[in-house]
C-alpha cells in the first residue's frame, strides 16, 4: 500500500473514532405513576406539584444511574423503588387497600438481555416487592412466586418483612371505606392515584433495555386478584431485540391483549415505529375490548412513547438528548 | 411434526396434551403405557363429544382437561405433583378465543378441579387471575365444596418427591415434572378455546407459579387465529410468552401454524435454553402437536375422521 494510501486510511480511521466519541449511544428512562380516571376537577395546584415532585424524584433516581454508565436494570429498579416509597403513589407503601383492608402487592422487571425475568404478586409483607421481584429473577430458577411462598423466598434472602400496617395510609383506608360503602370494585378513582401503578422502562449505554412494574393494584379488590404488573407480557415486558414496556389501567384487558409484549411483537414483525405500536395497542385493541390504561416504552434507538386512552396518566421521561419532563394529562400539563 | 397439510380444513377439531418430558420407552411397561393411552382417550373422546353434538370449544377443552385432572396418571388435579412441603399446589387457565376472555387460577391446594375454578374466574368474577387463599375463598363464594389436600396425593406422586429429595434424579415414568395437561378446540361456529392445568414441578418451591396460568405464556386463545397450551419448563414459556408468540406470528407474519409452533421450541425456547412441547389448533381446524423432550403424551381428533393417540 502506498504511503498517501495509507494515510487517507489513518485519518478515515481517526475520523470514525472521533465521530463516535462524540456520539455516544442514547440513554433513555420513561416512568408512569398510573393512569386512570383522575378527575382534573379534584387536582388541586398543591396536590399537583406534589405528583410532580415524586415523579420527577424517581425520574432523576433512574437516569442518574443511566448517566454513570449503570445499568437499566438498576435504573427502572432505582426508580420503581423511588415511588414504592412514596405513599402518594398505588405501590408499597400507600398502596390501595383490598376488602379486606389489607395491602396485596404484585411487581414484576424484566432484563431484555437474556431475556430474564422475576416477578411476585399477592405478598403482604414486602417493603419492595420489586426488590423481591429481582430477588426471584437472580437468586432463584423461578419467573414468578406467589403469596406466602414469595414471602418465604424473601426471608431466605434476608429480606426484612414488615408487618401490614407500615403499607396502609388514612388516605387508603378513606377510600376503601368508600369503595366498600359504593360496592364499586372499579378505575373510577375516588381520589387522585388509586390506580396509580408505578413502573419504568429504560435503555442503558450497553444497549439493554430493562422494564418494571409495581402496584396494589384496584381498591376494595378481592383478596387474592391478581392483575397485569406482575405477568410478564401483559403489564411488563423487555427484549433487547425490540423494546421495554410497561403498563398501567384495568389489569385485565392487559392479561387478555398480552398488551406489553404485543407492542413489542408489533415493532418486531410488523415494522411499526414505537409510537405507532403504542398507538394500536392503546387507541385500537384495549379500546375496542373496552379497556382503559396506558403504557410507558422505549426501543432499541432510544424513543420514548407514553401514551393512554384514560383522562390522564402521570408520567415522566428524560434522555441523553436533553428531555427532561413531566405530565399527567393529555395537553401535557 | 404431525398436523394435517393445511387447506384441508375441519369443521371442528381438538388436541389433548397430557405433559412432556423425558419418558424412556425402555422404562414404560406396556401396562403403564395402556393407562396413560387409556387416559388420553378419555380425554380425547370427552371433548370430541361434545363438539360433535355441537358444543362450544370452550366446553370441549374444559371436559378434556377436568378428566385428565381426575386421573391419577397426569400432573394435575388429583396425582398433581408435590411441593418440597409435600403439598399438591395448582395452577390452570381456560381462554375463549371468541372475545378474548380468560379466567386462570395459580396455587389452589383444596380445589378438586382448579379448570372449573378457572372457569369460574372467568365467567363469575370481574378478574382473570386469582391466588392462593384469595382464590379459595372466590371457590366458596361460588359453591365449591373444597376438598383436603391429601385428595391430591397419591403415593406415586409422594414416591417422586422422595426420590427428588434424596438427589435421585425423577424419571418420568410417571409423567411427573413436566406432566402438564392441557386441551385446545375448534368448534363449529368458528370459535377456539384453550385450557391447561398442573400441579407444576416435583418437589417445587411453594407458591412457584409457572406457565400454565399465565395468558399469553402457557394457554391462549384467539378467534381467526389459533388456540394454544404449552407444557415444559414453564419459566422458558412465560419469558418467550409463547403461546401469544404462536398467535402472533401467524397473525402479523403470516407463517403457517406448524412453522410457528415449530420457531417457538426448537428455535426461540432452544436458544433460551428451555425444553417442552406445544399443541395447536387453527382457525382452519388444523392441528399441530410438537415438542423438543423425548415424548409428549397427546391425542388429535377432528371432524375429518382423524383419531390418534400418541407418546413419542
Amino acid at each position: 500500500m502506498s504511503r498517501p494510501k495509507l494515510l487517507a486510511l489513518l485519518c478515515l480511521a481517526m475520523a470514525v473514532a472521533s465521530a463516535l466519541a462524540v456520539e455516544p449511544r442514547p440513554l433513555a428512562i420513561a416512568i408512569h405513576g398510573g393512569a386512570g380516571v383522575i378527575d382534573p376537577a379534584k387536582m388541586t395546584p398543591q396536590r399537583a406539584a406534589s405528583y410532580r415532585a415524586g415523579l420527577a424524584a424517581a425520574l432523576d433516581a433512574g437516569y442518574a444511574i443511566l448517566e454513570r454508565g449503570g445499568s437499566s436494570l438498576d435504573a427502572v429498579t432505582a426508580a420503581v423503588r423511588t415511588m414504592e416509597d412514596d405513599p402518594q403513589f398505588n405501590a408499597g407503601r400507600g398502596a390501595v387497600l383490598n376488602h379486606e383492608g389489607d395491602a396485596e402487592l404484585d411487581a414484576a422487571l424484566m432484563d431484555g438481555h437474556g431475556p430474564r425475568a422475576g416477578a411476585v404478586a399477592g405478598v403482604r409483607h414486602v417493603r419492595n416487592p420489586v426488590e423481591l421481584a429481582r430477588l426471584v429473577m437472580e437468586r432463584s430458577p423461578h419467573v414468578l412466586l406467589v403469596a406466602e411462598g414469595a414471602e418465604e423466598f424473601a426471608l431466605e434472602q434476608g429480606m426484612v418483612l414488615v408487618p401490614r400496617g407500615y403499607f396502609r395510609t388514612e388516605a387508603r383506608v378513606r377510600e376503601l371505606d368508600e369503595a366498600r360503602q359504593t360496592e364499586a370494585l372499579q378505575l373510577k378513582a375516588a381520589a387522585p392515584g388509586a390506580t396509580g401503578t408505578v413502573g419504568a422502562v429504560a435503555l442503558d449505554r450497553a444497549g439493554h433495555l430493562a422494564a418494571a412494574t409495581s402496584t396494589g393494584g384496584l381498591t376494595n379488590k378481592h383478596r387474592g386478584r391478581v392483575g397485569d404488573s406482575p405477568i410478564v407480557g401483559a403489564g411488563t415486558y423487555a427484549d433487547d431485540a425490540s423494546c421495554a414496556v410497561s403498563g398501567t389501567g384495568q389489569g385485565e384487558f392487559f392479561i387478555r391483549q398480552v398488551v406489553a409484549y404485543d407492542v413489542c411483537a408489533l415493532l418486531q414483525y410488523r415494522h411499526l415505529t414505537l409510537a405507532q405500536a403504542v398507538r394500536e395497542v392503546i387507541h385500537e385493541k384495549l379500546r375496542a375490548s373496552g379497556g382503559e390504561g396506558g403504557v410507558i416504552a422505549v426501543d432499541r434507538s432510544g424513543n420514548i412513547a407514553m401514551d393512554f386512552n384514560s383522562v390522564g396518566m402521570f408520567r415522566g421521561a428524560r434522555d441523553s438528548r436533553g428531555r427532561r419532563d413531566i405530565a399527567m394529562y393529555r395537553d401535557a400539563q | 411434526m404431525h398436523s394435517k397439510p393445511s387447506g384441508s380444513a375441519n369443521r371442528y377439531a381438538i388436541a389433548i396434551h397430557g405433559g412432556a418430558g423425558a419418558v424412556p420407552r425402555a422404562m414404560l411397561s406396556e401396562q403403564r403405557e395402556q393407562r396413560y393411552r387409556a387416559g388420553l382417550e378419555a380425554a380425547l373422546d370427552g371433548g370430541f363429544a361434545l363438539l360433535e353434538r355441537g358444543g362450544s370449544s370452550l366446553d370441549a377443552v374444559s371436559a378434556a382437561v377436568r378428566i385428565l385432572e381426575d386421573d391419577p396418571s397426569f400432573n394435575a388435579g388429583h396425582g398433581a405433583a408435590l411441593t418440597r412441603d409435600g403439598a399438591a399446589e395448582l395452577d390452570a387457565a381456560i381462554m375463549d378465543g371468541r372475545q378474548l376472555r380468560a379466567g386462570a387460577v395459580a396455587s389452589v391446594r383444596h380445589v378438586r378441579n382448579p379448570i372449573e375454578l378457572a372457569r369460574r374466574v372467568m365467567e363469575k368474577s370481574r378478574h382473570v387471575l386469582l391466588v392462593g387463599a384469595g382464590a379459595e375463598e372466590f371457590a366458596l363464594e361460588e359453591n365449591f365444596a373444597l376438598v383436603p389436600n391429601r385428595y391430591f396425593r397419591t403415593v406415586e406422586r409422594q414416591e417422586q418427591l422422595e426420590c427428588e429429595q434424596r438427589g435421585q434424579r425423577v424419571s418420568d415414568l410417571v409423567p411427573s415434572s413436566q406432566g402438564t395437561v392441557g386441551a385446545v378446540a375448534l368448534d363449529g361456529d368458528g370459535n377456539l378455546a384453550a385450557a391447561t392445568s398442573t400441579g407444576g414441578m416435583t418437589n417445587k418451591r411453594p407458591g412457584r407459579v409457572g406457565d400454565s396460568p399465565i395468558i399469553g405464556a402457557g394457554t391462549y386463545a384467539k378467534n381467526g387465529v389459533c388456540a394454544v397450551s404449552a407444557t415444559g419448563h414453564g419459566e422458558y414459556f412465560i419469558r418467550a410468552v409463547a403461546a401469544h408468540h404462536v398467535c402472533a406470528a401467524v397473525e402479523y407474519r403470516g407463517l403457517d401454524l406448524q412453522q410457528a409452533v415449530h420457531e417457538m421450541l426448537h428455535e426461540i425456547l432452544a436458544a433460551l435454553g428451555g425444553d417442552g412441547g406445544l399443541i395447536a389448533v387453527g382457525r382452519d381446524g388444523q392441528i399441530v402437536m410438537d415438542f423438543s423432550t423425548e415424548g409428549m403424551f397427546r391425542g388429535a381428533r377432528d371432524s375429518g375422521g382423524r383419531r390418534e393417540i400418541a407418546i413419542y
